[in-house]
């Protein structure tokens, strides 16, 4: 009886191994599962109803953000500290240039409406802050009554007006009472009407994306993504840098596709070769403007006169413009950081257009890949004497918009960007690359080996510095190794 | 550019030479300017295949003058002969000998027509095309060599031949003469037979810029040959380019397209690699344009060899293209994989002398060698390329038969073991199964079903209908056409048939099997088309489409003889339905109208023609990975094919010969008069699980299965009623510790592992029965079973025979039968009266004679059967070669399948036999607990208590 249970144990686990040994031997090889990109994803906290909370009434918007800041102290520092608020970067070093320079709409210009500098009544209505007026008194940059709560955070009846006050007829309570998380209403008031209208400016991002289905954008269509779901934010700072207002982006400040497809997307391994030298957005974003035009090409030159007026071609207060739809981007290399951004001042390139941002990466930089960009193009004033671009005064009753006097513009203008004018202008090419990056297009309709590789390939392999199509001449590697 | 080529050329102290060329200057420099906006005009083929070395290089004609002189046509043999080996080039191209080398006397071709005289196109009748190349000796002309360069050599690269008599000499020097088949040609509207001067139309040459050039004028090539002047087919096929300009009848030569030597500049004709779209002009469909959307006309026969099959070669997406797919929102693959990522046709159908691709094959490779570095020199390459390509094994190629399978295979380049690992029984299915069966599961376009030539149009087209494509309508509106214009149906020039408007449906191939060329034999998909036509004679040969034009129609319309017959509705039009020759009237009418025109004995005949399928291959999600595809009775391997919906004539058709295709199926007519044919399986060779079964084994597993399950009903039935009957007297028992630990621990998992092993195979033996359960899954678990199963059998053969327990299955020679009887007659009779069982069981005796001998045929006879049978069933991925040898699967898995239910049989017995001790479970439990519970026999208690002293025993 003694070696009764040892038997026991024995038989049993003799059986187990009879039953498991086979069953391991069988079973084949699993593919490792991939990755849960949703995992990476927010969790949204469930919304406070706000209306009990805040009654009114509310002569004026510091006073919502004050009832505002009864209850979250902190949200108003904390929104004064972002560029939202700033509206310029943090300084960064420069080789032309002695002293760190800061890029921003407050101090530097693009190639759409040129320079918000002087020009605060209009453009201050994307600034969240109350009040933004030109003049003697210099806005109170640290007055937490100026913080505007409700571009962002209310969800009915608010629409920002002159100087960033809230419009004619706004309901200041309905719209303190339905605050909640940023919708991409929110975001989409001003970042969908760039450039001084829907998908002007950055040709990625419309206003078709208040109700995108899955062709629009994958992620807000068929995921019903909101904005700050990638753009995701902690203390009202939110993630995502443009790479036209900075220098050199830190990657932890930056979104990116990785940041929830990770490993090896792809089932294919050939494409997931791709991913070190081409970003996800050169396949997934074939084309930008899908569904509303951009503006490709504003000339300044030929304002100012009384013609035939149409939003697409010309408009006598802004020039003459080209805009197109389905645009296939252009491809550059592209690390993630500027090699150059004109400054206030800079001179002009006399010899081709000026580049008002320089991407920096090419060929032999393997921190670079290949990534789609619209590009801009604009013939903009600049000083034929001192040859540098100039920021004209637009706005308000002396503003070249009221008179369509370039000259009393840029005089105006003196004063306020410091920037002397000869008093001679003329109208010079600029250039300005702006990211492809949203509106990413359901995996079906990515880019193929044919659009760009082959005989009928979208890329210009010689002008990326490639001996030729590396399908046949090789990538990067074998072309430097 | 090219005027500053010239000025350094100028000579500057001749003021007269200056001026004019001066003047020339500024000629090349507008022409500079012009050609440039020619070539910026968009291209479909860039400059990608474009060589960029190839030099600029004088224009010859027949007689090697420069044409900008003579302005003679282009003879490329001259031409691309100054540099390269034109006479090897075309007489290494079974493009260009179309069969001129293989001539035979009428009906001596392998596989061929009775009346069938070459391998190639030029020899070898093609019923689609119809049209019927007379031998030498022909008394009446149906197409003569002229003609057939003329009408149907616009399929034909030209050299061969167009430029070589059959008797071997240059068609020029062959006089014209109105009897020679060679040298005449019959005047299409009156049907006279006309001598035809060599001379002066020209021969075709093989034509270098069809295929080497980025837009061959194909149009205008086949025009020229209609037209007869084939000399100028060369030149005709520049059309498109800056370098020749159409001029009326004849062809004028730009002198901007030439620089100042009289060489035309690569600029002007690009000289390239054969791109897909050369390929496509006469194979099929070709679209390199992702975004452009492909248009193509389905229900049409225009573009032959696409339209047998219906693939197409393009990286578009299905839903990006412009065809009226049907479900096309959800096609988001693209037609073919190997477009999609850019493997164009000549990566695969390369030249064999290309020293890029060449390799030595496996078989005449040395073992000692993976990769053999000798190659011929570029150079050497591009003065004699061989251009007979590497191609595969489709069953049309029956030209050249040496170059069959010298395309390289998809395991040539595809790692298909590590990509198929989700795969079970991947080496069977590889074996068994071409890629192409699965990597192409559909093909997504129309495809031509039959074409009933025994009846016409008046246009004199034949009766076609398509598979694949939704109510394809008569091609033209019949009557109004003038007949007799010797159009071909399927020339360029021809009927222009064919829609974009029909909803294409696209169909599923058939798998047939076909004999590979290394003997093996695989499933692969084809489309089937039959065709009928009239013969004549003895031999037979077709009967010429003059005299079937002769036999319906008069004047501009049907003969009235024709119209009374067949005019089914009386309005005086005959439209397809009522042409088809469905009824013994109609064939009768037809028939004597063609003796009539002196033929003998007309004759209906059919053929079948399978038309392999190897292109439009996908890959992911869209291959047909699903088991249940196959492995269920709906099975797609032994799906019927509609092959017509009428029979002209009533005459089934038959499958042309000398194919590497087995046509091993059934042919059958529906009651409609649809013929179908359904491929077998079983004549393959196949057992598909889950599709295959033996009627006779499930009927015969299934009676002894419920004849068991009778008998114990009947038995239990009566021993019920007995023990109702009978005063209950339990027996006296004692404990006696019967069963080992071991022994238990066998029993029970042997016992679990039959049971489930019976139920997966139930399913994979019938899995549309148990639709919830995943094939794959259950076969897997099967398996998994069977080596459990084979492992305890294993370790309990070695427990029985090192313990010896093994004899308790052995019957004790004497007095065995008598013993057997004493039982079964307790079962049958003293079971009933509360009889104690005759035999005493004891550890050392567990088994009573019945159960010897049953339990000896299970687990020594059926369960290492069924083992063994099931092992070499899984091993027919890992060494087919055994179970081949044993019948394969066709013999082991029905064999396998009836032990299975002789297992379920024996079970139920088993379980019943169980309940025959002192009470009903009581066994069971001691198989469980170790201990039974044994009767104690009135004589000999004492006597064999004291014999098995070392048994553990309690009294009660």
């Amino acid at each position: 009886m003694k070696i009764k249970t040892p038997v026991w144990i024995v038989g049993l686990v003799a059986t187990l191994a009879i039953i498991t040994i086979p069953i391991i031997l069988f079973i084949p090889d699993q593919s490792p599962a991939l990755d849960n990109p949703a995992s990476a994803l927010p969790q949204r906290p469930e919304e406070t109803n706000h209306a009990a909370l805040l009654p009114g009434p509310y002569a004026s918007g510091a006073e919502v953000t004050r009832a505002c800041l009864d209850c979250h102290p902190e949200a108003a520092s904390q929104v004064m500290q972002t560029t939202h608020w700033t509206w310029e970067s943090e300084p960064f070093e420069v080789s032309w240039r002695d002293e760190p320079v800061t890029i921003g709409k407050i101090n530097q210009l693009n190639n759409f409406c040129i320079s918000a500098q002087g020009n605060q009544k209009s453009c201050m209505s994307c600034h969240v802050g109350y009040g933004w007026e030109e003049g003697a008194e210099p806005f109170d940059f640290s007055n937490a009554e100026n913080v505007d709560c409700l571009v962002c955070h209310a969800q009915t009846g608010y629409a920002k007006g002159s100087y960033g006050n809230p419009a004619e007829g706004s309901d200041l309570v309905a719209a303190a009472q339905s605050v909640s998380l940023p919708t991409r209403e929110n975001c989409g008031t001003c970042h969908f009407n760039g450039g001084g209208g829907n998908n002007v400016k950055h040709g990625d991002l419309s206003e078709a994306l208040y109700y995108p289905d899955a062709t629009t954008d994958v992620h807000m269509g068929a995921y019903d993504f909101q904005c700050i779901d990638c753009h995701q934010t902690s203390d009202h700072q939110i993630k995502g840098r443009l790479v036209v207002d900075n220098m050199v982006i830190d990657p932890a400040e930056q979104v990116a596709c990785t940041d929830c497809h990770t490993g090896a997307p792809h089932t294919d391994e050939r494409v997931n070769n791709h991913t070190t030298r081409v970003a996800c957005q050169t396949c997934h974003i074939p084309s930008f403007a899908n569904d509303d035009p951009t503006k490709m090409v504003w000339d300044w030159s030929t304002s100012g006169q009384d013609i035939a007026e149409d939003h697409y071609t010309y408009l006598k207060i802004k020039g003459s413009f080209q805009y197109a739809s389905e645009v296939q981007p252009s491809y550059l290399w592209f690390n993630g950081n500027l090699d150059y951004r004109y400054l206030l001042g800079d001179p002009i390139n006399p010899d081709g257009p000026t580049l008002i941002n320089d991407l920096a990466g090419d060929i032999n930089d393997l921190n670079a890949k290949i990534y789609p960009f619209k590009i801009h193009q604009s013939f903009q004033p600049y000083d034929t004497v001192n040859n540098y671009l100039l920021a004209p005064i637009t706005a308000g009753p002396e503003g070249y918009w009221t008179n369509f006097d370039w000259d009393l513009a840029f005089e105006l203008a003196e004063a306020v960007t410091g920037l002397e004018y000869s008093g001679e202008y003329g109208f010079t090419e600029t250039l300005m690359f702006w990211p492809t990056t949203h509106q990413v297009q359901p995996a079906t309709e990515a880019l193929q080996c044919a659009d760009c590789h082959g005989e009928n390939g979208r890329m210009d392999w010689l002008a990326l510095g490639y001996p030729g199509d590396p399908l046949l001449w090789g990538g990067r590697s074998q072309v430097n190794p | 550019m090219n005027h500053r080529k010239i000025m350094k050329h100028t000579n500057p102290s001749k003021m007269l030479v200056l001026a004019g060329f001066s003047l020339l200057i500024l000629l090349v420099l507008a022409a500079g300017i012009a050609l440039q906006g020619v070539l910026a005009s968009p291209n479909l083929e860039a400059d990608y295949q474009t060589s960029p070395t190839h030099p600029d290089f004088e224009l010859l004609d027949e007689n090697g003058a420069n044409v900008l002189q003579s302005g003679g046509a282009i003879s490329t043999m001259r031409t691309c002969g100054s540099c390269h080996d034109t006479e090897f080039i075309s007489s290494h191209s079974f493009h260009a000998s179309a069969g001129l080398e293989s001539l035979a006397a009428p009906g001596e071709v392998p596989g061929g027509h009775e009346w069938d005289f070459s391998r190639g196109m030029f020899g070898r009748w093609n019923p689609l095309t119809y049209r019927y190349l007379s031998p030498l000796e022909a008394d009446t002309l149906d197409l003569s060599t002229p003609d057939w360069v003329r009408w149907q050599s616009e399929r034909h690269v030209g050299g061969g031949p167009a430029v070589t008599s059959r008797q071997g000499q240059p068609l020029t020097e062959l006089v014209p003469d109105a009897t020679n088949v060679e040298a005449s040609a019959l005047e299409p509207n009156s049907g006279e037979r006309l001598p035809w001067d060599w001379q002066e139309s020209g021969v075709v040459e093989m034509n270098c810029f069809l295929c080497h050039t980025p837009q061959p004028d194909n149009a205008s090539r086949i025009a020229s040959l209609n037209a007869g002047e084939f000399r100028w087919a060369a030149t005709a096929t520049l059309a498109g380019s800056p370098i020749v300009q159409s001029v009326g009848d004849s062809y004028r030569y730009n002198l901007q397209a030439f620089n100042d030597a009289g060489q035309v500049t690569q600029e002007a004709i690009r000289i390239q690699d054969p791109a897909n779209a050369n390929c496509g002009l006469c194979h099929g469909v070709v679209h390199s344009e992702t975004r452009e959307p492909l248009i193509a006309a389905s229900c049409s026969t225009d573009r032959l060899p696409f339209s047998t099959t219906g693939q197409v070669f393009s990286p578009q997406r299905l839903n990006d293209s412009g065809v009226n797919l049907e479900n096309k929102e959800s096609l988001t693959r693209t037609w073919d994989v190997h477009a999609e990522r850019l493997v164009n046709c000549t990566d695969c159908h390369f030249s064999l002398n290309n020293p890029v691709y060449f390799q030595q094959t496996a078989d005449s490779a040395p073992t000692h060698l993976d990769f053999d570095p000798r190659r011929i020199e570029l150079g050497e390459y591009l003065y004699q390329p061989v251009h007979d390509f590497a191609r595969g094994e489709s069953a049309q190629n029956t030209l050249a038969p040496e170059l069959t399978a010298t395309m390289r295979r998809c395991e040539d380049c595809h790692n298909t073991a590590d990509t198929h690992t989700w795969l079970p029984y991947k080496e069977r299915h590889m074996a068994e199964i071409s890629c192409e069966s699965c990597h192409i599961p559909e093909v997504n376009f129309s495809a031509v079903q039959q074409v009933d030539w025994t009846a016409i149009h008046l246009e004199s087209t034949p009766i076609t209908s398509f598979r694949g494509v939704e109510n394809c309508t008569p091609t033209l509106q019949a009557g109004t056409t003038p007949v007799n214009t010797h159009v071909n149906y399927v020339s360029a020039a021809g009927t222009g048939s064919g829609t974009v408007n029909q909803l294409v449906t696209g169909y599923t191939p058939v798998l047939m099997p076909r004999v590979e060329s290394d003997g093996e034999q695989k499933l692969a998909p084809y489309n089937l088309v039959t065709s009928w036509y009239w013969v004549y004679g003895d031999p037979a040969q077709p009967v010429r489409l003059e005299d079937l034009e002769a036999a319906y129609v008069q004047g501009r319309g049907y003969a009235p003889e024709v119209v009374a017959v067949f005019d089914r509705n009386a309005d005086g039009v005959l439209v397809s339905s009522e042409l088809a020759l469905d009824t013994p009237e109609k064939e009768a009418l037809i028939a004597g109208r063609l003796s009539a025109l002196g033929l003998d004995n007309p004759r209906i005949q059919g053929e079948i023609q399978p038309y392999s399928i190897n292109h439009g291959v996908t890959n992911g999600a869209w291959v047909t990975r699903d088991c249940q595809t196959c492995h269920s009775d709906d099975s797609l391997l032994s799906q019927p094919i509609l092959l017509a919906t009428y029979q002209p004539g009533g005459q089934l058709p038959e499958f042309v010969g000398n194919s590497n295709v087995l046509a091993n199926g059934e042919l059958f007519t529906t009651e409609y008069g649809s013929l179908y044919y359904r491929p077998d399986l079983e004549a393959s060779g196949l057992y598909i699980f889950g599709k295959n079964r033996l009627a006779w084994v499930d009927i015969l597993g299934s009676l002894a299965f419920v004849g068991v399950l009778l008998g114990i009903g009947v038995h239990g039935g009566l021993r019920f009623y007995a023990a109702l009957r009978m005063p209950h007297n339990s027996p006296r028992t004692r404990k006696v510790y019967m069963y080992t630990v071991y022994e238990r621990l066998w029993h029970w998992l042997q016992t679990f592992t039959i049971l489930l092993l019976l139920f997966t195979g139930l399913i994979i033996h019938r899995p549309d029965t148990f639709g919830i359960f995943s094939f794959a899954y259950v076969v897997q678990v099967h398996n998994i079973l069977g080596a459990v199963l084979l492992v305890n059998a294993g370790l309990a053969l070695f427990y029985h025979l090192a313990s010896g327990e093994i004899k308790q299955y052995l019957p004790r020679l004497g007095g065995f039968f008598d013993q057997a009887i004493v039982q079964a007659s307790f079962y049958l009779r003293g079971i009933f009266r509360g009889d104690p069982h005759p035999f005493e069981k004891t550890p050392q005796r567990k088994l009573n004679p019945l159960q010897q001998v049953t339990y000896f045929g299970i687990l020594n006879v059926l369960l290492p059967l069924q083992m063994i049978t099931g092992v070499l069933m899984w091993g027919v991925q890992r060494f087919p070669a055994l179970a081949n040898s044993l019948g394969g699967l066709p013999f082991l898995a029905p064999f396998h399948t009836l032990i299975a239910w002789l297992f379920a049989a024996f079970i139920v017995a088993h379980v019943y036999l169980t309940t025959t001790g002192p009470e009903p479970l009581a066994l069971i439990r001691a198989m469980m607990q170790g201990w039974d519970e044994v009767e104690i026999l009135d004589q000999n208690e004492e006597a064999s208590h004291h014999d098995h002293g070392d048994a553990k025993t309690s009294s009660e």
